[in-house]
């Protein structure tokens, strides 16, 4: 999957493999890899909640976000908040009434566009749990650099030398945005720029998760 | 010691070349016919049919449906289940079946010792732990779905109540086939109980059914001789190659393949290339006798 753009700089994302079913204890799980970025995901659920934290009408959607080293902190808690209210709008909860999903996210390694892995994976363990989903998603990251150019799936090192990032996560029906996430300085021309670029990729990724069942490489 | 070392090998796509027809994913439009009937795995918008699971699209008649390959534990009302108790309340215990919520086995629904039927006192209510405690695996069959979907469970026949000593095994909740009869003593000198929610018990035969009065909550402990351990240790081989090879679990499939596995040494069956040949033969058996 390569491709060059005078225009818009480089456009490519690195190679992409995905596993699901890897752990046998959770209902279901999923590794997700975009270049040396690595995340493996676990889901539980719709199991047994807890009644201080039991909902009457839906089920009460957990994430937990655990760093390669060190304990979670403010940044990881945002990251959780995130990808919790990204699976909360695809995840149809009001199927579960008072049970508990719980999804946990173990950082393997991170190469830059983090976020936008842990999003895939996610997505991948949820469907392997078989939990009812509206729809699936496709998260894309993407750098602007200092002089403009727009690099997608940027690794660490283009992130650092990047004057904003930007995270989107795609639905598969209409191809729409669901999640933005922003962090930087950008016009207005620029941030659509982007999401035309991303959305580009959410689409394809979008459009053959059946493809990518067990291991492929993109 | 010896140890055996194979290479890692690729793992096959298994024999079936074609992809199943009606594979969809979360989102996909099954139909935009207004006709049909929304089953599970399915929801409605914009006046079409969606999949909300990835699976297999299943039609009866006017009833679509869409079949995930794994799901959790739907529970039916007479259904055959084992489970592990989790936890004792008052006038109840709960267990857990694989299902979404904990199951519930009522005081009121179990035999207690002395076989009559008698009202529960308030003596029985402190002696429950000494019936099941935690931790205890006891076959029981649903009594009813509560309006959530927890399960009721009763074991007012003597067929079930508690586990003695035996193997559990959990497999896809799919893979048990429905059957008249859950309950197998197998001629091969061991008892498996195919409960539908995927938990699967395997136990040594017991020759003379022990007296009413226990109600079902003493075990056996006497030791298991070397033979009948070979014997079930040979039958969780055999269960858990055909759940890797997604056969489906019934007492004839379960026998043949422990017939043709008979040809092995027990270890040798946990060896992939081993367990293929035994599961292929055995297909090709049930196959043989089903035409």
């Amino acid at each position: 999957m390569t491709s060059q753009r005078a225009d818009c700089g480089n456009l490519e994302l690195r190679s992409q493999s995905c596993e699901q079913n890897l752990l046998s204890r959770p209902d279901g799980s999923a590794t997700y890899c975009q270049g040396d970025t690595s995340v493996i995901v676990a889901v539980y659920g719709p199991a047994e909640v807890k009644q201080s934290k039991e909902f009457l009408d839906k089920a009460t959607l957990e994430v937990i976000f655990k760093p390669k080293v060190g304990i979670p902190g403010c940044s990881e808690k945002f990251q959780e908040r995130l990808i919790r209210n990204t699976c909360e709008t695809i995840v149809l909860t009001a199927l579960h009434p008072r049970s508990s999903i719980n999804i946990i996210i173990q950082v393997m390694h991170n190469a830059g566009s983090l976020l936008s892995c842990c999003v895939n994976s996610t997505c991948m363990a949820l469907l392997d749990a078989g939990l009812p989903m509206s729809c699936l998603v496709a998260a894309v990251t993407c750098s602007l650099s200092c002089d403009g150019d727009i690099i997608l799936d940027p690794t660490s090192q283009q992130e650092k030398e990047a004057k904003a990032i930007l995270t989107f996560v795609f639905e598969s029906r209409d191809n729409e945005i669901i999640t933005s996430n922003t962090h930087g300085i950008y016009s207005i021309k620029q941030y659509y720029s982007c999401v035309e670029a991303c959305r580009k990729y959410g689409f394809v990724s979008c459009q053959s998760p059946l493809g990518t069942t067990n291991t492929v490489e993109q | 010691m010896a140890v055996d070392i194979r290479l890692p090998r690729k793992r096959k796509r298994g024999e079936l070349t074609s992809e199943p027809r009606g594979l969809v994913s979360p989102g996909d439009v099954i139909t935009s016919d207004t006709g049909f009937m929304r089953g599970h795995g399915t929801y409605m918008e914009d006046d079409k049919l969606h999949a909300s699971v990835a699976g297999v699209v299943e039609r009866v008649n006017k009833l679509i449906c869409v079949q995930p390959l794994k799901t959790r534990y739907n529970g039916e009302v007479g259904d055959v289940v084992v489970g592990r108790i989790t936890e004792v309340g008052q006038k109840r215990w709960r267990v857990d079946t694989n299902s979404r919520l904990n199951s519930i086995l009522m005081l009121s629904s179990v035999n207690l010792p002395g076989g009559e039927l008698r009202r529960r006192s308030a003596e029985d209510e402190l002696m429950m732990r000494q019936y099941l405690s935690e931790g205890d695996l006891i076959s029981a069959e649903v009594q009813s779905v509560f309006s959530d979907g927890a399960l009721s469970l009763h074991t007012r026949s003597l067929k079930y109540g508690k586990l003695g000593q035996g193997i559990l095994l959990k497999v896809s909740p799919s893979l048990v086939k429905r059957r008249k009869t859950h309950f197998h003593n197998l001629p091969c000198g061991a008892s498996v109980i195919l409960g539908n929610n995927g938990y699967i018990w395997i136990s040594p035969t017991v020759e003379n059914e022990s007296s009413d009065t226990a109600g079902g909550f003493i075990q056996n402990l006497e030791p298991v001789s070397e033979d009948e351990r070979g014997v079930i240790a040979r039958l969780r081989n055999c269960i858990l190659g055909l759940a890797e090879h997604r056969l489906m679990l019934y007492d004839t499939s379960v026998l043949y393949t422990y017939e043709t596995s008979t040809k092995y040494e027990i270890h040798e069956l946990l060896k992939p290339d081993v367990m293929e040949e035994v599961i292929h033969l055995a297909r090709l058996k049930l196959e043989q006798e089903g035409t």
